[in-house]
């Protein structure tokens, strides 16, 4: 160690060492800061305007806004299918968070029951994170605010306005509007209109039957976005004013239905289960097509609880079944004016006759007839449907001269009306049963006499049924029907550009005249008649025994059980001189066609012909002088044929 | 000591000349870079004085307070308790290493019951620069520049920065050691060690990098270097931060208008990442209006030191500044993407009570400094070594 010594050179020297280097400090410390401005003034000067437009992309971001469906109306421009504003709770499940907790804490603003409790957290366990899932749909202005108002103490629920379809006619065009649903798991596709991230928003629907379902992408429109602030966590702080796109919504489709005939069509039938289609036959329009019982489509936006939904299954008038375009059934006796129509065309002459003692022997089976005839020509055989005659000219005929004609008349054949599901039925030909029956290819003779009174193979429905009864009434077209008039305002094309049918003339209008018998004395005579003056309908009323047609020996009339009992049809036009509207009704399991359908088609062709405004100038023009009206027995309504 | 100066009212009179001798515009500029803190939390708090802003002008209103009472302390004082205070804060050091909370992570904090918790490393930054001016008051210049009394320093240096280091705090190791190396080369270390130093430093920090790191602060270097290459993960600070500063422009969004602190896309918006929040709200002008008052806090504070006559006060003093200066300079490199993110808040600026008071602390130390720049400090061994 050193002497201590204060050497005054050496206090000298630290001190300017210091002073040396406590200088560079500050210019050091200068250095530092100006380069920490030199970076400022380099991000904040110029990179500016990129970082602005980052921030502005952190801070906005686009909601996709579901569009609005478009509408569906019918041929007068009544809305059938509309949307209305919903109240609805939403709730994204969010990081630390127990929905079970949430959904109870929101139980208690809005009610739930433990069905619904449950259903909505499985919705939860299904949805990703973050993923806002419909709590309960149309709540009350009163819930909604009170939601609202506590919204910051319930993260991760909104409360928010969307759109929800609705169908104002409840069950009767349930069948061929079809609803909207929720959009599931399997609809999601990878590509094309359903992989779209619209497909995952809560409020969006996607057509699950009927024409929502076939024309989904027209009615859907495009998504529009909305232009929203958020925060880090990606939670809505508050609309952006300005810079929303708007939604472009969905094109309105009209369909040619007449709503008040739809509805009417579904209310006659009652408690009865069946089909109606009531069609122009000029232009091919369909006016009614009816499908009894109906269920509320409505309950199906909403989504349908187990109960409601197996009580609609398994009910077995088949409420959710399309008994107009999915159910085939045997024609029964309407078959037979296409059976004279065969015959005309080949020859065999009308007024030939035949012989009912109410019975027919083939080989060494009886086959009955309703009624007995008597000596009976074609006309009075259709009028008073007597099985003898057509057995016997069937028999001459063959099965494949009738199969042809019933063709030309569209049975057999599914029509291109936008309903997806059409059952085409059949027309059976020794064709036919060459390709499905290989261990007995071979038609036998003794099938065609079933065949020419409507039994046998021959399926049908009551599309067809009407379509056919269209053709025959208009006489020389192949009309086809049309159910959607125009999408977005353009005019789909319709069914009289339709090639001819090739009859001749004058036998068709033998056969409408036999049918215009059936409802002024024939088979129909006490309940098909419509009672507008010298305005009639005619027709051709069947009675299909479906069961288990056994030579006319199943269950008759309203007797026995429900499911065994016959299908009753009926057929026809108005009015009987210039045909205007074709009609087919079906009553499923409803006996007697005269009794159980020929009012029914009465009454809603009726409607039809009070409606058209150039038949209602022609009912309500003074009577001309007395015309042969009284033989029919105006005002029919009687009791069953 | 005269006679008059054990009466009563002649003590009173120094104590009112010492307090005259307290730079006033020193104090302003604190008070104004305490106040932009405020505003700051006032606005990101969607105009409220709660959570922060009113802890935050509370908590300044003590610690500056605290600073005028310390600025009369004798600097014989301070060079006294030099020493005790150093070892007290080196066995709180080794105390929390091994009864120390773990937070976040890291084991900093000692509890001490209802008095609740604090970070000894704080008080060493205090007790470190002290205990380095006491030490060299007594070197002569020639063994200050090269010497082996040199380890005594290096020793002093490195026991509490790998203390530090070991808990983890990298930031305020590296805060620590900077500062001690600070005052050594003040003192007059040789340039040649410094130079040597610093050739042997670059040489060590890749294998410090890649064996001594943890992976998380590993991660920490990785991502400042490419902060784009994942941001939404360890990037995300660093880029967040930047968008703020960058979108602040100019003259900034307007107070209270900043989207990135209002809508939490900045992390830690009130502490370490503030300044951001004050970049977005009042551009490059208000930037830049801050930077100039620290760096006038630096430059009278660093005067002080330079009008200092003993050694103790000279180096004590800029010891502090240098504290002080590291910690602006680190923070604004993070904040602005220059550095990687280690736990460094802007003094004043920053909501937060331990750093503030280590700052204040520091600041009564240098006023004190500017005090009793006339007195000699003669300590225990009137001599030098």
């Amino acid at each position: 160690m050193n002497e201590p010594s204060i050497i005054l050179s050496d206090v000298n020297a630290r001190q300017s060492v210091f002073h040396r280097r406590a200088f560079l400090l500050g210019g050091g410390i200068t250095l530092g800061v100006s380069a920490l401005a030199g970076r400022l003034a380099y991000l904040q000067l110029v990179g500016n305007a990129r970082y602005a437009k980052l921030a502005t992309s952190n801070q906005f971001n686009f909601r996709l806004l579901p569009p609005p469906r478009g509408l569906i109306t019918d041929r007068n421009g009544a809305i059938l299918a509309t949307n209305r504003p919903n109240f609805r709770l939403l709730y994204a499940r969010q990081k630390d968070q127990d929905p079970a907790d949430m959904v109870a804490t929101l139980a208690a603003y809005v009610p739930m029951d433990d069905l619904r409790r449950q259903r909505v957290l499985r919705d939860l366990g299904n949805a990703p994170r973050n993923t806002p899932v419909a709590i309960v749909e149309d709540i009350t202005w009163e819930q909604f605010s009170a939601v609202n108002i506590r919204a910051t103490e319930l993260p991760g629920v909104t409360a928010d306005m969307g759109e929800v379809r609705v169908y104002p006619h409840g069950g009767a065009f349930a069948h061929v509007i079809g609803y909207v649903a929720k959009v599931n798991q399997e609809d999601i596709t990878e590509t094309g209109p359903n992989a779209e991230p619209i497909m995952l928003h809560p409020g969006f629907r996607i057509g699950r039957q009927g024409l929502e379902k076939s024309l989904d992408l027209e009615l859907r429109g495009r998504p529009g976005a909305q232009k929203v602030e958020v925060d880090a966590l990606g939670r809505q702080v508050r609309l952006a004013p300005g810079g929303d796109i708007p939604a472009t919504p969905g094109k309105e489709v009209q369909l040619s239905l007449d709503m008040d005939l739809q509805v009417r069509g579904l209310e006659l039938f009652g408690e009865e289960s069946g089909a109606a289609v009531l069609m122009d036959c000029r232009s091919g329009d369909l006016l009614a097509l009816v499908s009894a019982p109906s269920f509320d489509a409505n309950r199906f936006v909403r989504g349908l609880s187990t109960a409601e939904y197996k009580a609609l299954a398994t009910y077995d008038h088949k409420p959710l079944f399309n008994k107009a375009l999915t159910a085939t059934y045997p024609p029964g006796s309407t078959f037979k004016t296409l059976v004279a129509v065969a015959a005309l065309e080949h020859g065999i002459d009308p007024e030939m006759t035949i012989r009912c003692p109410g019975y027919w022997y083939f080989g060494r089976r009886r086959w009955r007839c309703d009624g007995v005839h008597g000596p009976t020509n074609m006309h009075d055989a259709i009028a008073s449907s007597c099985d003898t005659y057509f057995y016997t000219i069937s028999l001459q005929l063959g099965p494949d001269k009738i199969a042809d004609v019933a063709r030309r008349f569209g049975l057999g054949q599914a029509y291109d009306i936008g309903i997806p599901g059409q059952k085409k039925g059949l027309v059976p030909d020794t064709e036919y049963k060459r390709r499905n029956f290989p261990r007995d290819p071979r038609w036998h003779i003794g099938e065609t006499p079933s065949l020419g009174i409507g039994q046998g193979y021959t399926l049908v429905n009551a599309l067809q049924q009407c379509v056919s009864a269209a053709r025959m009434a208009n006489g020389r077209k192949a009309l086809t029907p049309r159910l959607i008039r125009a999408i977005g305002g353009v005019p789909q094309t319709d069914g009289a550009a339709a090639p001819d049918m090739d009859f001749d003339p004058a036998h068709l209008a033998l056969v409408r005249e036999a049918m215009g018998s059936v409802t002024t004395r024939g088979t129909a005579a006490r309940t098909g008649q419509i009672g507008l003056g010298d305005i009639r309908m005619s027709g051709k009323t069947g009675t299909a025994q479906g069961y288990n047609y056994n030579g006319g020996r199943g269950i008759h009339g309203t007797n026995g059980p429900w499911h065994l009992r016959d299908h009753a049809w009926f057929v026809g036009f108005a009015p009987h001189d210039t045909p205007r509207y074709a009609i087919a009704v079906l009553v499923e399991h409803g006996g007697f066609g005269a009794q159980a359908a020929a009012p029914r088609a009465r009454d809603l062709m009726r409607l039809a012909l009070l409606k058209d405004p150039e038949l209602r100038s022609r009912i309500e023009r003074p009577p001309a002088p007395p015309v042969s009206v009284a033989d029919s027995g105006a005002g029919g309504q009687g009791g069953p044929a | 000591m005269t006679l008059a100066g054990l009466s009563l009212r002649a003590e009173r009179g120094r104590l009112i000349d010492k307090l005259t001798q307290i730079d006033g515009v020193f104090c302003l500029a604190l008070i104004l870079i305490a106040v932009a803190g405020a505003l700051m939390m006032f606005s990101i708090a969607g105009s409220s004085w709660e959570p922060w802003a009113a802890n935050h002008i509370t908590r300044f209103g003590v610690a500056f307070v605290l600073m005028v009472a310390l600025a009369v302390i004798d600097l014989r004082v301070w060079a006294a308790i030099a020493y005790p205070l150093y070892a007290v804060s080196l066995i709180l050091l080794v105390a929390v290493e091994l009864v120390g909370d773990v937070r976040l992570g890291a084991q900093r904090w000692l509890d001490l019951g209802p008095l609740g918790s604090f970070q000894p490393s704080e008080i060493m930054k205090l007790g470190l620069v002290l205990a380095l001016g006491r030490f060299y008051h007594g070197l002569s210049a020639d063994r200050a520049r090269m010497s082996w009394w040199l380890l005594i320093p290096a020793a002093m240096i490195g026991a509490p920065t790998l203390l530090v280091a070991h808990q983890p705090d990298l930031g305020t190791a590296m805060l620590l050691a900077l500062t001690g190396l600070t005052v050594v080369i003040l003192a007059g270390l040789s340039w040649k060690i410094i130079f040597a130093g610093l050739g042997l430093a670059l040489v060590a920090l890749p294998p410090f990098i890649l064996f001594v790191l943890q992976d998380y602060q590993r991660q920490r270097i990785l991502t400042f270097l490419n902060p784009e290459s994942d941001p939404s993960g360890t990037g995300y600070h660093i880029l967040q931060s930047k968008i703020a500063l960058g979108s602040g422009g100019l003259l900034g969004k307007g107070y209270g208008l900043g989207s990135q602190s209002q809508l939490n896309f900045l992390p830690e918006k009130q502490t370490d990442f503030i300044f951001a929040t004050l970049a977005e709200e009042f551009g490059f002008v208000g930037c830049a209006t801050l930077l100039l008052l620290y760096l006038a806090v630096i430059f009278m504070s660093l005067r002080t030191a330079s009008l200092a006559h003993s050694h103790f006060g000279r180096l004590t003093a800029a010891g502090v500044t240098s504290t002080f200066a590291l910690y602006v300079l680190i923070n604004g490199a993070m904040v602005m993407g220059m550095a990687p993110v280690v736990g460094v808040p802007m003094p004043l600026l920053s909501y937060g009570g331990s750093v503030m008071l280590t700052v204040m602390v520091g600041f009564g130390l240098v006023q004190s400094v500017r005090v009793h720049r006339y007195t000699e400090v003669t300590a225990s061994k009137s001599s030098l070594i």
